[in-house]
């Protein structure tokens, strides 16, 4: 590194021969000099450990907060499906069928390995740590309910019921809650490292600035002194500093531009297909739970009209066309708008259950619900999933991609802030050193 | 590459302060601490919920089990006369009837077939076969003991058949038909338990059904219980099981339900109430009351009655004897 120790008088009076030597003009020189130097150092030091920031950011995002956001968001995904799951093997009745079973298998597993990742990361946050704390506990807890429900139903007895009633109102009462609340801090925090890679650099644009005009300003004052038009020393280190600045920024605008698709069409696309589909999950739970209910569950209908408003339907506030609004390609638009046309049809099937169950034709209802008929409601969320899931992971390739760009433009730049920084340097040591010694 | 200069910052920082920092006084640090379970509850449960039952009303005095008389002849199945409430029904091609899911023997969803079915179930389906010639004409809707009045009063359901005990204070609001079973209210306890009686659950938690009868005795109680009250009796083994209460208090057909789906509990001391099982009908419809006691007494003449009983309830008591009919005009 390049320091002004060397040439700094060593003694215990060096301030005061800086002070006497900087009256005259060979003293004031090397002053400059030392002065020159000294903000070189700070500005390469500063600007490249910016940009090794930014790197790391970058590189955060992409290794770090956005697998967490997507874990917290499976926490949530296999929960409310699990809990969808064991009502409608319950509304199955007898010995529940083997597909329910390993999905609800699956569900309960996949939730726990998303606990564990989403756990390792809450360090700092307390909000994390609390609902990370609600969910390791009142997970065993509930599975184990779930089972308790099962060894009941499996004799014929009414209390398997109670137990899956019991577990299904831990779902929604604690587990449920606490997914979201996890998965929507870890959106927040990718959000906020997002601005962060993007922020403007201010100091080190403030320090190259500086240093710019003290070039300027020096050369000037040695041609005033001097009557010579250049100093090849000094027009060098102006030069690359001014490099630096060109670089800094080109590559500073167009890691914005990248970060900012990864922003649109990757990670608020894909907050918008997650809030589509807790939605379409809390729909798809609340539809079999009205049915295990048998009329005993108003709140679910109502939630039911409520949450299917944001999947369905013209307004503004169906997630599934403000998806459609923000898709970066064409693939993506069309995976969504077949998302709402399967929404669409699901609909359509909720209608007819109620209209069935309503009607006095429970076992219908049941049958359109949980059957396998191309119609029914299973089909429908079970095609809707699907759309949502494809249209997710383009979502997260998107991000991936623009993020990995961004990341890309800054390529070369640590290095080279320093190259430049010191062939900066050496400019000015070799260009004021040419006047000193005109004065020897 | 990735944070190269940090590190190298990081580590001056370390070297620098690392020195003189020393490490904090002397303990192991707990990472994870827990200091209270939260324990699973059932839905809606309530501890020592504030009385609603309106007491300030006055209620008549009232022989609540006595009912309205039959005209002597039933109609025929799917020829109810012109106008009346059962025509109505007739008209509408189904029976509305509000039950429970979830009281073993009574009133529940058997697991296997996903159908209803119970001693409760069999008195819906007596109805529906002497309105339509067809027992399977029935929507049931399912309700909590609270809902039973206000179903009756908006309307939502034709008839009632959930374990409902006749009283003076429900005759105010709505019609029961004649008694189609006598219960009474016990105690129930884990096999292990030292209690053997009421009087013996002052200040414990005892769970009963919200807007049951059962809890309305419990408060009377001279050693008043904390009453951790539930929408479903069901709910009540469950809190049982999970020992988060001392005893179940209600009729003892249902105690014995929950005895049937357990056999680590048991019934102790003797009935303390006397609770006439009667069918809820909305207040207007008297020929709904004739018609439904109609078919009540021919159940009893006919047999159903007693094959039903015999079926779900000759485990729990002994008395197959159908309670007598009693009329109050």
């Amino acid at each position: 590194m390049v320091t002004a120790a060397p040439q700094r008088p060593p003694g215990p009076s060096a301030i005061g021969r800086v002070t006497r030597s900087a009256a005259t003009t060979p003293g004031r020189l090397s002053l400059v000099a030392v002065l020159l130097l000294v903000l070189t150092a700070v500005t390469g030091i500063v600007t490249a450990l910016t940009a090794q920031a930014k790197r790391d950011t970058l590189d955060d995002l992409v290794a770090h907060r956005e697998p967490l956001a997507t874990a917290a968001q499976q926490i949530f995904r296999s929960l409310s499906d699990a809990d969808a799951t064991a009502a409608s093997a319950f509304l199955s009745g007898g010995v529940e069928p083997a597909a329910l079973r390993t999905r609800y298998e699956f569900d309960i597993s996949q939730a726990g390995t998303a606990l564990g990742k989403a756990s390792a990361d809450v360090g700092g946050d307390l909000m994390a740590a609390e609902q990370v704390e609600i969910l390791s506990q009142q997970l065993p807890v509930y599975a184990g309910l779930v089972e308790t429900a099962r060894a009941n139903n499996r004799q014929g007895f009414p209390a398997g019921a109670a137990y899956l009633r019991e577990a299904s109102g831990l779902m929604r009462s604690k587990l449920l809650p606490a997914a979201e609340q996890l998965y929507e801090i870890n959106y927040d925090r990718l959000q906020a490292e997002q601005e962060s890679a993007r922020s403007v650099p201010f100091a080190p644009i403030a320090l190259v600035v500086v240093l710019l005009l003290a070039l300027v300003v020096t050369q000037r004052y040695l041609t005033r002194k001097t009557n010579r038009l250049l100093n090849i020393g000094l027009v060098a280190a102006t030069a690359s500093v001014a490099l630096t600045m060109i670089w800094g920024t080109v590559a500073m605008v167009v890691l914005s531009s990248h970060v900012g698709d990864a922003e649109r069409g990757g990670a608020q696309q894909v907050d918008v297909l997650v809030q589509a589909r807790i939605n379409s999950l809390k729909c798809r739970a609340d539809e079999t739970l009205t049915l295990v209910a048998r009329g005993d569950g108003p709140g679910y209908e109502q939630e039911w009209q409520q949450l299917a408003a944001t999947i369905t339907g013209d307004g503004q506030g169906n997630l599934l066309r403000q998806a459609k609004d923000l898709a970066s390609s064409d693939a993506m638009a069309g995976e969504v708008q077949l998302a709402v046309q399967n929404a669409q049809a699901w609909a359509d099937a909720h209608r007819k259950i109620r209209e069935l169950d309503d009607g006095g034709q429970y076992e219908e209802a049941v049958k359109v619900a949980i059957g396998d008929a191309p119609d029914s409601a299973a089909a429908a969320f079970g095609k809707l999933d699907k759309n949502l899931i494809t249209a997710l992971n383009a979502g997260r390739e998107e991000f991936f991609t623009q993020t990995t760009r961004a990341g890309n433009a800054l390529t070369g730049l640590v290095p080279g802030i320093a190259v430049l920084a010191i062939v900066a340097a050496a400019g000015i040591t070799f260009g004021i050193r040419e006047r000193l010694r005109e004065y020897r | 590459m990735r944070g190269a200069a940090m590190r190298s910052v990081l580590l001056t920082l370390v070297l620098a302060f690392g020195v003189t920092a020393c490490a904090s006084s002397g303990h192991p640090v707990d990472l994870a601490t827990v200091s209270s379970v939260d324990r699973p509850q059932p839905v809606g449960v309530e501890v020592n919920p504030p009385t609603t039952t309106g007491a300030a009303t006055q209620v008549p005095p009232c022989d609540p089990t006595a009912s309205l008389r039959p005209s002597t002849n039933l109609p025929q199945p799917g020829a109810m006369p012109t106008g009346s409430t059962m025509r109505a029904i007739q008209d509408r091609g189904r029976l509305i009837a509000g039950v429970d899911q979830n009281t073993f023997l009574f009133g529940f969803r058997n697991p296997t077939s996903n159908a209803l079915e119970g001693f409760d179930i069999d008195r819906v389906r007596d109805v529906a076969a002497a309105i339509f010639g067809d027992p399977n004409k029935v929507q049931y809707r399912v309700i909590t003991s609270a809902e039973r009045i206000d179903a009756l009063k908006s309307g939502e359901v034709d008839i009632v058949v959930r374990t409902m005990t006749a009283t003076c204070a429900r005759w105010v609001d709505i019609n029961f038909s004649t008694t189609y079973y006598v219960a009474g209210q016990r105690v129930l306890v884990d096999r292990a338990s030292q209690i053997t009686g009421i009087d013996q659950l002052g200040g414990k938690r005892v769970c009963a059904s919200k807007g049951s009868t059962s809890i309305a005795r419990l408060r009377e109680s001279p050693a008043p219980p904390e009453i951790v009250a539930v929408d479903n009796w069901s709910d009540c083994l469950v809190m049982l099981q999970q020992g988060q209460v001392v005893a179940v208090s209600t009729d003892d057909t249902i105690l014995a339900g929950m005895v049937a789906q357990d056999p680590n509990v048991k019934m102790v001391g003797p009935r303390f109430t006397e609770e006439p099982y009667g069918i809820g009908i909305p207040k207007q419809y008297e020929d709904m009351v004739r018609f439904v006691n109609g078919v009540l007494e021919r159940s009893i003449t006919g047999g159903s009655w007693v094959t039903s009983y015999n079926k779900w309830l000759a485990q729990a008591g002994d008395r197959a004897v159908p309670p007598p009919a009693r009329y109050r005009d």
